[in-house]
């Protein structure tokens, strides 16, 4: 095996990352560039987004462009259509990861409707959208298609104050399992990462509702301590490359030992 | 007695004269330095001549179903060739498809020694100062979807897959956060061990309809094993990663 030969590379391929502002899709979409790959980069997140494209304009690559979508991923609907608009700036798609989500530390008796309905939109039904663009020639293109979706150890375990969160990312998984089988005959596969706490925007939400021996007793529930968004992104390199190819239909737990006690 | 960083690391792979093991091993022999083990000195040789650099392998002849001897073997292989192990690769396995009726608990006792207790053993002799020098870093242990899933013929099979993903979970809480552990889960793979399903025809078309992604090949199988054992995985511990084209999946198979 040639030496300079990494086993992780996308040249030639175009992936479509949701939620690339910040947190674990932005880790994402740096180390997918980086590997080789042309992006779409999505966000309701303006300014995250030209920050993105402003830190990765010194390593931009001619033949593999990065285009930035702004898009609030809540409106389901319009997804068919922003696919189209990707495809038509960027070429045909090989690949689709979904990092895009909210996330509302809530205890269930204040539960509005409204509010979990938005969880459930942008974080199951914006994934299955997605999923569902990414069956049409149209949109594929053909060959080493590899769709991720970012979802949580909350969808295996449950937490107080995590009733929707919890719902939208069971529900992900599960819808996950059931698109691989659709998926497979056209040689795509579909697979959910599963990260534990990790380090992001989002995580530091939850993090300000704790305080210091909370902290440390959710952290010492981990084997391995916290995580950092590369952690995860590395996961989704892993499955979105040609060493993912007999995987599909699967959940990746990436959680430092969470889930294991 | 040498300093823990004067010795050279290895990574050990168990079961490589064959299968998964042997692609294993030739796979790794391209970033890492081996210590191949196996019951067939031949089959052994020759999967270190297929090796990059094989003179920097080292072959451990032995039958691992034999447990208790271990301890006897492992620590004095380890020492006379100066080496400690950073790595640990279980591929070993038996499988013998067969009715619960012709289940001996002899045989029964082999297969549980060699699929998993050998894999306990080996970590606990690994994880001793004055053996290993505490250079552990990462196991991986290749399980089976067969660990979740029964199926006719596979009882003592299955139960000693079930017992390897229960040890690397209690593994990983125990040895973490300086040791990763984890277990890959392979779906039907076409290896020698494996051969005898393949080559049943009415097996073989039934496994062609059940897997969404059709058989796999056992370099699926190294990848997700070359990446849990990299830098890229240092976050990822206690997790059963199935690898199987979609089978588990699959109700209707």
């Amino acid at each position: 095996m040639d030496a300079a030969f990494n086993p992780l590379q996308l040249h030639g391929r175009h992936f479509l990352v949701t939620g690339a502002s910040s947190g674990i899709g932005r880790s994402t979409a740096l180390l997918l560039y980086r590997l080789g790959a042309r992006l779409s980069v999505v966000d309701r997140d303006e300014q995250g987004l030209a920050s993105l494209c402003a830190e990765l304009s010194p390593e931009l690559r001619e033949a593999d462009p990065l285009v930035p979508h702004i898009a609030d991923l809540s409106d389901t609907a319009a997804i068919e259509g922003l696919v189209a608009r990707c495809v038509a700036a960027n070429g045909l798609l090989h690949g689709v990861v979904h990092c895009a989500g909210i996330q509302a530390i809530a205890p269930v008796r204040t539960l509005k409707i409204d509010g979990w309905r938005k969880i459930l939109a942008v974080n199951t039904e914006a994934a299955l959208m997605l999923g569902k663009s990414m069956s049409s020639k149209k949109v594929y293109a053909g060959e080493n298609g590899s769709i991720v979706f970012i979802s949580s150890v909350m969808g295996m375990v449950g937490s107080v104050g995590a009733v929707a969160y919890s719902m939208s990312k069971a529900a992900l998984d599960g819808m996950a399992r059931s698109l691989s089988l659709e998926l497979a005959p056209r040689r795509i596969r579909v697979n959910c990462v599963a990260p534990g706490y990790v380090r992001t925007p989002l995580f530091e939400q939850t993090e300000t509702l704790w305080d210091d021996a909370t902290k440390k007793a959710v952290e010492d529930l981990h084997p391995l301590g916290f995580g950092q968004p590369e952690d995860v992104a590395n996961a989704v390199a892993f499955l979105a490359a040609d060493t993912g190819r007999w995987i599909t239909g699967s959940v990746l737990v990436v959680d430092g030992g969470y889930l294991a006690r | 007695m040498p300093q823990q960083t004067e010795l050279p690391g290895y990574v050990l792979i168990t079961g490589a004269s064959s299968g998964i093991g042997r692609e294993m091993a030739i796979s790794l022999s391209a970033h890492y330095r081996l210590i191949l083990n196996g019951r067939d000195a031949e089959r052994l040789q020759a999967t270190q001549a297929a090796c990059r650099s094989p003179e920097r392998q080292l072959c451990w002849v032995r039958d691992l179903a034999d447990v208790g001897t271990l301890s006897e073997t492992l620590p004095p292989f380890l020492e006379q060739n100066g080496a400690t192990v950073t790595g640990f690769v279980h591929c070993a396995a038996m499988l013998d498809v067969l009715p619960l009726r012709s289940i001996t608990i002899g045989h029964a006792q082999d297969v549980m020694n060699t699929n998993a207790l050998a894999a306990m053993e080996i970590t606990r002799l690994l994880m001793r100062k004055n053996v290993n020098h505490k250079a552990l870093k990462s196991i991986v242990f290749i399980s089976s979807i067969a660990s979740q899933f029964g199926a006719k013929g596979f009882t003592a099979y299955c139960a000693s897959k079930a017992a390897l993903d229960g040890l690397m979970k209690a593994l990983a809480v125990e040895l973490g956060p300086e040791v990763r552990v984890n277990s890959v889960l392979p779906g039907g793979v076409r290896t020698p061990m494996t051969q005898a399903m393949f080559d049943d025809p009415v097996t073989a078309e039934r496994l062609t309809k059940d897997y969404p992604l059709g058989v796999g090949l056992p370099s699926d199988i190294t990848s997700a094993v070359a990446f849990l054992m990299s830098e890229q995985a240092r976050w990822i511990t206690g997790h059963q990663m199935v690898v199987d084209g979609g089978r588990s999946a699959n109700i209707s198979a």
